[in-house]
């Protein structure tokens, strides 16, 4: 919110400095998050009018100007673009204090300068800066130009927390200021007078939606004009000021003392006469804005006896609106539900700042100070009106709630030992009659409609000794504490991913329609997002290929060509497609790997061996861990090079490389991406496992030499090494079969390929000589025989 | 020992001296020399062992020691002057150690991992479990539980994103807007008294700009027992912010407002950036010259919060505070834009370990 230093100091005495009082409102809890300096606080300046243009004999985009300043002329050298002769301007004589300092005697260019034609920056002035300022024709040669602008002041920018609705004025802030730091409030002047009459009646027809309803009737107005004074504040506080009081009033009103009013044009009412009542189902409302809507009993109106006049609390009606002809008014300040008014702004989508203020709770004891304010501001503008009508419509009163107060209590809650005598003066600040009997019983005041119980009262004993006398001690006792079993073994998973190579990232959760098709994955089956901020984010990611493949795009396209990374996080799917949402480590790989290469070799194209071996890495040590050929794989995998991970009976997701289509779709060359993913409950039952639980027991190595032997056959190749692997199970003291070579080409058939392997042999009973371990590779080559017809390669 | 048998040691010395020589460069000339001339070398050794021969033999064997000694030295500095390579054509160079080394591949974590364990951590070690929750949820543990009432306007504090689901009420089912939720479920499925803290991604319908994202992350602590206070809190967050920052560190406490707690504070540390706010450039560009930044939210839980876990009020009491991780790590690693957190530049996130 914008408060005028100026407005404010109206209501305090003797106020602080705009810094301090900033700084002092911030411990309160009120942040100031700005203060800026506005209005004319330049001094020297006067009004001028330029007589002559010449060019400047040593720049082209330089000009000689001569100006008239009322008792002389004067030259000055002027880059503007917009100067004209005849221009009445804003002219700086040597000596003048604008913003950037005093204004020296200056030659520019070899020319000398007596002085400036001034823009609105130089003046520390609102405005188009592009060039001068220029003035209306009739502006008299010579005026002291601070007299053209509003006089120097600060506008501090508030940010107001929702339960701050008791602060939403100038008024309301200064007494908020004076409460907490012990000044001295003053009050605004208001209308003071009476009026029996009673020319428009007004019916509360819903006082659980309206509990009070106040209305002042004002005749003789025609064209009253809004003070300069007035227009000024408005438009500080970023108001536009329309001219005429009686919306500028209202307006004027709300900033000042933080209750909406409005004013109804009496010729325009039906009846005359106002009920307060709930909307039918489906009457139209046009705005003042014109704006057209359809209204439905949950929201409240204030109805002539033909049709809604105004959106309670939200906005009025164009048809009653007041206007320049505007002789009789009724001005409403009434006392509204706040969630109605906020379920009617927010259903028509019609914001205002009286919807803003009656949302978070007006003042029921305002009302009439309001309108009397307002009326007396009218008045002040319209001398020949007169005071037709003063009423008070007050079905429900307003029970203010009572707390009683335990100091005990509050210090418990607080952690205090603040004094009695201090916690009573805070509450005496609030409630001067307070009396002295205990337990207190604190009457909370009518603006503080947000202290409901002990805690909120805790919280401004807090705010009135300040928040640094709460000690930082605490006799909190020990508790055990543990991490979550997901968390663990994702940090884990991804502690060995980055030792493996693999960079992390951070993508969003929301993809778009376009990209889960990319993925040949259905939208129908994807958390859609009702309210996306653009069609880009419209679904929730039911994979994480989309995002790391956004990584990979990303990075290609600053100049790499090597890309190794990985991204933890939730994938979503709609609910009644199974679990909804799922946490996956997932990663590709792209170019080479190593991505530098080695000046002695040893770098290779990133492929499918490079994955496997990763994810090797990656589960070792979990036992059950094993790789298997998919029976469905996601379609974004490439059918027969994906593989599905096992870990016991549970998936551990998939590896492979990204389909064709995929690569495509999502505009990349080729599909030489290899990506996986990892579904990390697969590993929650390992993280629930007891620390000792986990600890693998060290098995006992034999204490003789072991042997070993290399052997080289040929093979059909529909035999997969998978399937050999299986086969030497069983051998007796077989240690390790490892596929050192794999071979095709010269003196090997045809669909046939030489597979070498080096069989390591090891026995707890002794030292294996070479016929043992011949004997045992006999063993070997028959069951390679017998079950692949193999042959040993010659 | 005679004068004999030191003969023969010394004939020994020398005879495997030659061998040795004659390997290099495969041994070195300054192991050589070490092995044989230095202060325990062979020679030296031998030399000492002197005194235990009688005085008359003693000497001439010593300046047979002492000319071995000389004659070995002379061989070893001429070997030195060629395989400095000083000498001629016959020097060959040795491995040039300068070229680098196997290009193991470098991973990394991502800085906000990174923060988020570091606070994790520091929640650990004050006796808080770690607690989860779903990121899509239902309005009543978003909002409703945690005293935002609807149509309240301290909704407008967090812009919300709604998909197309339904919840048990048949309300909309909403992406988080802060970890608090966590807090409910917590307290809905333990009895007091409890310690936890949650970390995660949450959600806001917002344009992203330097300091904004739609997504972003937090982490939260709540503490219910008998007697929690403010003065907990205090110690607490005071004590979290120096586990981080260092001991030097200090925090203070401003009024503030969210609905779930009440008294509520703001958490201010002094700014580590600056000194009493200022720098040498003149305003510190982190905390504007303050000497304080914003760094978490804290307060006492609610009583309306703690009835809706059917925690009664008067018997129990809580603290809760907390934090964006994205802020945390912005201080962190000196970061002035948001976005670059999300933007996944290996050249940037390579930076980091």
């Amino acid at each position: 919110m914008n408060i005028l230093y100026s407005w404010l100091s109206d209501f305090i005495e003797n106020p602080p400095s705009p810094d301090e009082l900033a700084a002092k409102l911030g411990r309160v809890g009120l942040k100031v998050e700005g203060i800026k300096k506005t209005g004319a606080s330049f001094s020297g300046v006067c009004v001028g009018q330029i007589m002559k243009i010449d060019k400047h004999p040593n720049a082209d985009k330089l000009a000689l100007v001569d100006v008239n300043y009322g008792p002389g002329e004067q030259r000055v050298v002027c880059g503007a673009k917009n100067i004209a002769a005849g221009q009445k301007i804003l002219f700086a004589r040597v000596g003048a204090m604008l913003v950037e300092g005093e204004l020296k005697k200056a030659k520019i260019r070899g020319v000398d300068s007596e002085g400036m034609i001034c823009s609105a920056a130089e003046l520390g002035l609102e405005g188009d800066s592009s060039g001068i300022m220029v003035l209306p024709e009739n502006t008299a040669v010579g005026l002291d130009a601070a007299t053209l602008f509003p006089k120097a002041d600060y506008l501090l920018e508030v940010e107001m927390l929702p339960n701050q609705g008791h602060c939403l004025s100038h008024y309301a802030l200064a007494r908020e200021f004076c409460l907490f730091y012990g000044l001295k409030l003053k009050e605004a002047k208001i209308f003071e007078g009476a009026a029996a009459g009673s020319a428009v009646p007004v019916t509360i027809e819903a006082p659980d939606l309206c509990p009070r309803y106040t209305a002042i009737v004002i005749k003789g107005l025609r064209g009253a004009m809004t003070p300069d004074w007035m227009a000024d504040r408005l438009r500080a506080v970023g108001s536009n000021p329309k001219g005429n009081i009686l919306i500028d009033g209202s307006n004027y009103v709300m900033y000042e003392l933080g209750q909406p009013t409005h004013c109804f044009d009496i010729s325009k009412l039906d009846g005359p006469e106002l009920k307060v009542r709930r909307a039918l189902p489906g009457e139209h409302f046009t705005t003042l804005d014109n704006k057209d809507l359809k209204l439905d009993p949950g929201m409240m109106v204030i109805a002539d006896a033909r049709r809604p006049a105004a959106l309670a609390g939200v906005m009025g009606g164009l048809e009653t609106a007041v206007s320049d002809y505007t002789d009789a008014i009724l001005i409403e300040s009434a006392r509204f539900h706040p969630p109605t008014v906020r379920l009617a702004s927010k259903a028509t989508g019609v914001k205002s700042e009286s919807s803003y203020r009656f949302e978070r709770g007006t003042d029921p004891e305002l009302t009439m100070k309001a309108a009397r304010r307002l009326a007396g501001l009218i008045l002040e503008a319209a001398p020949g009106a007169v005071v037709a009508q003063i009423t008070d419509n007050c079905p429900v009163k307003y029970q203010p709630p009572v707390i009683e107060i335990d100091p005990a209590r509050v210090n418990a809650i607080l952690g205090t030992g603040i004094a009695d005598g201090e916690i009573s003066a805070c509450l005496r600040a609030f409630q001067p009659d307070l009396k002295d009997s205990r337990p207190w019983k604190f009457t909370v005041p009518s603006y503080r409609q947000d202290i409901e119980n002990l805690w909120d009262v805790a919280e401004e004993v807090a705010r009135y000794v300040g928040y640094d006398v709460i000690p930082s001690v605490s006799r909190m006792p020990m508790l055990p504490s543990t991490s979550t079993p997901l968390w663990l073994v994702t940090s884990e998973m991804k502690n060995t991913l980055a030792s493996l190579g693999f960079s992390e990232a951070y993508n969003y959760d929301f993809v778009s329609e376009k990209e889960i098709k990319a993925c040949g994955l259905d939208p129908a089956a994807a958390l859609e997002v009702k309210n996306p901020l653009s069609s880009d984010y419209q679904f929730l990611r039911s994979t994480l290929l989309p995002g790391l493949l956004k990584t990979l795009s990303y990075n290609l396209n600053r100049g790499r060509d090597s890309v190794l990374v990985f991204e933890s996080g939730v994938a979503y799917a709609r609910k009644d497609a199974g679990k909804a949402e799922e946490v996956y480590c997932s990663g590709l790989m792209f170019g080479n790997f190593p991505e530098h290469g080695f000046w002695k070799g040893g770098q290779a194209a990133a492929d499918f061996y490079h994955l496997k071996g990763m994810m090797t890495r990656l589960f070792a040590g979990k036992s059950g861990f094993r790789f298997e050929t998919p029976r469905k794989a996601p379609a974004y995998f490439q059918p027969g090079l994906c593989l599905e991970m096992k870990l016991g009976g549970s998936s551990a997701g998939y590896l492979g490389k990204l389909d064709p289509a995929a690569a495509a779709a999502f505009d990349f060359k080729d599909n030489n991406i290899f990506y996986f993913e990892i579904p990390l409950t697969c590993l929650a039952a390992a993280g629930k496992m007891e620390f000792w639980q986990k600890v693998v027991k060290i098995k006992p190595v034999s204490a003789f030499p072991q042997n070993w032997r290399d052997l080289s056959i040929v093979l059909e190749e529909k035999h997969q090494w998978g399937e050999l692997e299986r086969a030497f199970s069983g051998v007796q003291d077989l240690a390790s079969a490892r596929l050192i070579d794999v071979y095709k080409g010269k003196n090997i058939p045809a669909g046939f390929r030489s597979l070498t392997i080096r069989f390591t042999f090891s026995s707890m009973a002794g030292t294996l000589n070479d016929g043992d371990v011949g004997a045992r590779m006999t063993a070997v080559l028959e069951k390679l025989t017998k079950n692949f017809e193999a042959k040993l390669r010659s | 020992m005679n004068a004999t048998t030191w003969k023969e040691k010394l004939s020994a010395i020398r005879d495997s001296f030659s061998v040795s020589i004659a390997k290099s460069p495969a041994e070195s000339p300054e192991a050589v020399e070490l092995h044989y001339l230095g202060r325990k070398g062979e020679l030296a050794l031998l030399l000492r062992d002197l005194k235990d021969i009688p005085l008359e033999e003693r000497k001439a064997l010593g300046a047979l020691g002492n000319a071995a000694k000389e004659e070995m030295t002379a061989k070893l500095d001429a070997l030195k002057g060629a395989s400095a390579g000083a000498a001629g054509p016959a020097a060959k160079p040795g491995l040039d150690l300068t070229l680098p080394g196997w290009p193991f591949p470098k991973g990394s974590l991502h800085p906000l991992t990174h923060t988020m364990n570091r606070l994790a951590e520091g929640f650990l070690k004050l006796g808080f479990t770690m607690s989860d929750g779903p990121l899509v949820e239902d309005d009543y543990h978003n909002f409703e539980s945690l005293n935002f009432p609807p149509f309240h306007p301290a909704r407008d504090m967090q812009d919300t994103f709604y998909v197309d689901a339904k919840d048990q009420l048949g309300k909309p089912m909403l992406l988080r807007t802060h970890t608090s939720p966590v807090q409910v479920r917590s307290m809905e499925k333990n009895e007091p008294p409890l310690r936890v803290f949650h970390t995660g991604r949450v959600f806001r319908s917002e344009a992203v700009d330097a300091s904004h994202s739609f997504a972003f992350h937090q982490i939260e602590g709540l503490y219910v027992d008998k007697g929690v206070s403010m003065a907990d809190l205090k110690w607490t967050a005071d004590t979290f912010m120096k586990d981080l920052f260092g001991s030097g560190v200090k925090t203070r406490f401003n009024p503030s407002y969210f609905p779930f707690v009440e008294p509520g504070a703001e958490v201010d540390m002094s700014c580590i950036f600056c000194k009493a706010g200022h720098n040498a450039a003149g305003r510190c560009p982190v905390c504007k010259g303050t000497g304080w930044l914003e760094v978490m939210g804290a307060g006492l839980v609610h009583p309306n919060v703690l009835k809706a876990c059917k925690y009664d009020p008067e018997k129990w009491s809580g603290f809760a505070f907390g934090g964006g991780i994205e802020r945390f790590a912005m201080l962190l690693y000196g970061i002035s834009d948001m976005r670059m957190l999300y933007e996944n530049d290996l050249r940037v996130l390579k930076q980091v370990q």
